[in-house]
């Protein structure tokens, strides 16, 4: 056998195996690609805000509704008077509170002095954590009582002060422009929805004694998480 | 010199008869004592040993060439598979990663501009090993036929594989940081190779000078063993899936509606003004973010984008998406950088996080303090700006921005002039599609 012939014996499987192997890996390759459907929907969750499950729809709805009365929905302006958000919430006082009860981890509850609009620095710490703690909430919702002493007409503009106060502060310490569409405003003065006692056990800005009195010097403060 | 051989030659018990180095018939017939020295001869068996050894090294690089080789190719349908790390069975438990990231940087593929994925450096080790295979093979049936020529070109061509094992050994080290069990193999067996073939050459012991025709065979294995990689490469070239897929991976997988920051939560990461505007969805201590950062940086691709990222970690302590964390401390960083805004700690602290990814992830494992504290000794600047409401509120902002344009919850995405690039995009198909998208497509 001369030369030639055994270069070629050995030359050719040499050359050909791993030609036919790389055809042959390539080829399917290119079958599994055209066979694959790209216009199938992946199965990646999508980043979306927060539905938690305290959002019943009765609360949905009275966030809706408020939100909405609100100006933060669509609307020109910002704060819900009193008369208002009795009429978008219709509910009784009782009913509109619980519907926040679930929130007790969430919500915060800043005080005030006695006929005061201003935030003292346990007050604007608290504003300022329930603020960071947005996650995946929409909505801000500042809910501003004051206790019934004096005059209702007083109390009422009391509580839109101490609603102002907050709002104000956030302005001013984050420049957040998401700040005018996602914060409402609700005063409710002294004549919807007051807070019992039991509320005193929640998280407040002060840790002195608390009566029901003191605890309706405030804003009740906390994020929603509900997907309106 | 040639008087020199000569008389080696006479030395070793037979004299040169003729240019190739083998005794005439009737020197041998006019000295009947003349016999073959042992195991130095040309000629001789022993010389086969060695040839086999190359042969079964070159087959076993073949083996490791193909293994990789196949991998390859089986992730140009732009899916996902395991890679494989070992030749051994039961060999894979706790390799894949470094094989990936191995088979996945820039330095695994040439050509990756003109084609999706390139063609496999591991091809032409394909190749040249097959070729070895065949030279050896040859040779060693040849036995006392083959020349020492013949041998000296298999040893010049055993150089090569040897070369390029130094080299990507070395990249594989500086560059890349991780290892491939499977190129390791063909590190090993083209030391084994070349070794062979040196004790061929060795054992063989016709004179070089003394053969006419020894420029023109190693011409014709010069000849060869381009050959080879040539057809190779070749087959490669014309069964490379080159479908709708990839063109339809140019304009990108989605756009942003919203691409805008109001809330100046974009960061600054790689900023080249009048490039290709870009932006990144990342977390700090996500593996495939940095792999992804990596090998934007070795293909060198950095440099035509103008690149900012969008943080989003990937850590239940500030991502409601998230039921649990994926990357427990992602927070933490995010925050630190976000502090650092606007100053050049941004990229510092990124290029910090990456490089202690494992031991941050860890350390994170029951609560971020620990990363926080780290974050602080490093990086002073950020210590007052950690943890406070306002940092917290920009991670969260960060975090609504994929939210307002409904982003995969995945990391990482990149945006070119708002589009996105596909995940199947990010790897083996990244210079092809990016270059296009882009707009320097070839």
């Amino acid at each position: 056998m001369n030369d030639i012939m055994r270069r070629a014996i050995v030359g050719v499987p040499a050359l050909l195996v791993p030609l036919l192997m790389v055809s042959s890996w390539l080829g399917a390759a290119e079958s599994r690609l055209n066979a694959a459907d790209y216009t199938a929907e992946e199965e990646v969750a999508i980043a979306s805000v927060s539905e938690d499950a305290y959002c019943t729809p009765k609360l949905k709805a009275i966030v809706r509704r408020v939100a909405t009365a609100c100006g933060l929905v669509g609307a020109s302006g910002r704060g819900c008077q009193p008369a208002v958000a009795k009429n978008v919430a219709q509910l009784t006082d009782d009913e509109f509170n619980a519907l926040f009860r679930p929130l007790e981890k969430r919500a915060h509850i800043v005080q005030f002095d006695a006929d005061s609009v201003d935030l003292d620095p346990s007050g604007v710490r608290t504003v300022e954590t329930a603020w960071a703690a947005q996650q995946g909430a929409s909505f801000f919702f500042v809910v501003a009582r004051a206790s019934p002493d004096g005059k209702t007409e007083h109390n009422e503009k009391l509580s839109a002060g101490r609603a102002r106060s907050v709002l104000g502060h956030l302005e001013q310490k984050f420049r957040d422009p998401d700040i005018a569409k996602q914060v409402g405003l609700l005063w409710l003065g002294e004549d919807f929805a007051q807070l019992g006692e039991e509320f005193c056990g929640w998280q407040r800005s002060r840790t002195e004694e608390c009566t029901e009195k003191e605890i309706n010097r405030s804003a009740f403060v906390a994020w929603i998480d509900c997907a309106i | 010199m040639a008087r020199k051989w000569e008389e080696l030659a006479e030395d070793d018990g037979y004299s040169l008869g003729d240019a190739d180095g083998f005794p005439d018939a009737a020197d041998v017939e006019a000295d009947v004592d003349y016999e073959p020295p042992i195991n130095t001869g040309f000629g001789q068996k022993p010389v086969r040993i060695p040839l086999v050894l190359v042969l079964l090294a070159a087959l076993g690089g073949a083996m490791f060439a193909a293994t990789s080789t196949a991998d390859f190719a089986a992730h140009l349908d732009r899916q996902v598979h395991s890679v494989t790390c070992s030749v051994m069975p039961g060999g894979e438990a706790g390799m894949e990663n470094g094989c990936k990231v191995v088979m996945m940087s820039p330095y695994s593929s040439w050509f990756r501009t003109d084609y999706w994925g390139g063609i496999p450096i591991s091809l032409f080790a394909l190749a040249v090993f097959c070729f070895l295979a065949y030279r050896a093979a040859h040779l060693a049936w040849k036995g006392g036929e083959a020349t020492r020529a013949e041998t000296g070109f298999l040893l010049a061509a055993t150089v090569l594989p040897v070369v390029m094992s130094v080299g990507y050994g070395y990249i594989s080290y500086s560059e890349v940081g991780a290892l491939c069990t499977v190129c390791a193999g063909i590190y090993v067996v083209s030391g084994l190779t070349f070794v062979g073939a040196l004790a061929a050459f060795v054992m063989s012991s016709s004179p070089p000078m003394g053969d006419p025709d020894g420029a023109r065979r190693f011409g014709v294995g010069v000849l060869e063993g381009v050959g080879f990689v040539v057809v190779l490469t070749m087959v490669w070239l014309v069964f490379i899936p080159q479908t709708e897929a990839n063109e339809r991976g140019v304009s990108g997988c989605g756009t942003l509606v919203q691409p805008e920051d109001p809330a100046g939560i974009m960061l600054d990461i790689g900023r080249n003004p009048g490039k290709a505007a870009s932006i990144e969805l990342l977390d700090p201590l996500c593996p495939a973010c940095k792999a992804f950062d990596g090998r934007l940086h070795e293909s060198g691709l950095d440099k035509t984008l103008d690149l900012r990222a969008v943080l989003f970690p990937l850590d239940a302590e500030c991502n409601w998406m998230l039921t649990e964390s994926l990357h427990p401390g992602a927070c933490a960083v995010s925050e630190a950088m976000l502090c650092a805004n606007g100053q050049s700690d941004v990229r510092a602290i990124l290029q910090w996080a990456f490089e202690n990814q494992a031991a941050l992830l860890e350390a994170a494992k029951d609560g971020d303090g620990p990363v926080r504290s780290q974050i602080k000794a490093a990086f002073p600047a950020v210590g007052g700006c950690l943890g406070t409401p306002v940092a917290r509120n920009r991670v969260v902002k960060s975090l609504r921005w994929a939210v307002a344009n409904a982003l995969p919850v995945m990391t990482p995405q990149l945006f070119v002039k708002g589009n996105r690039l596909c995940d199947e995009d990010t790897d083996l198909g990244l210079e092809y599609t990016l270059t296009r998208m882009v707009g320097g497509a070839k």
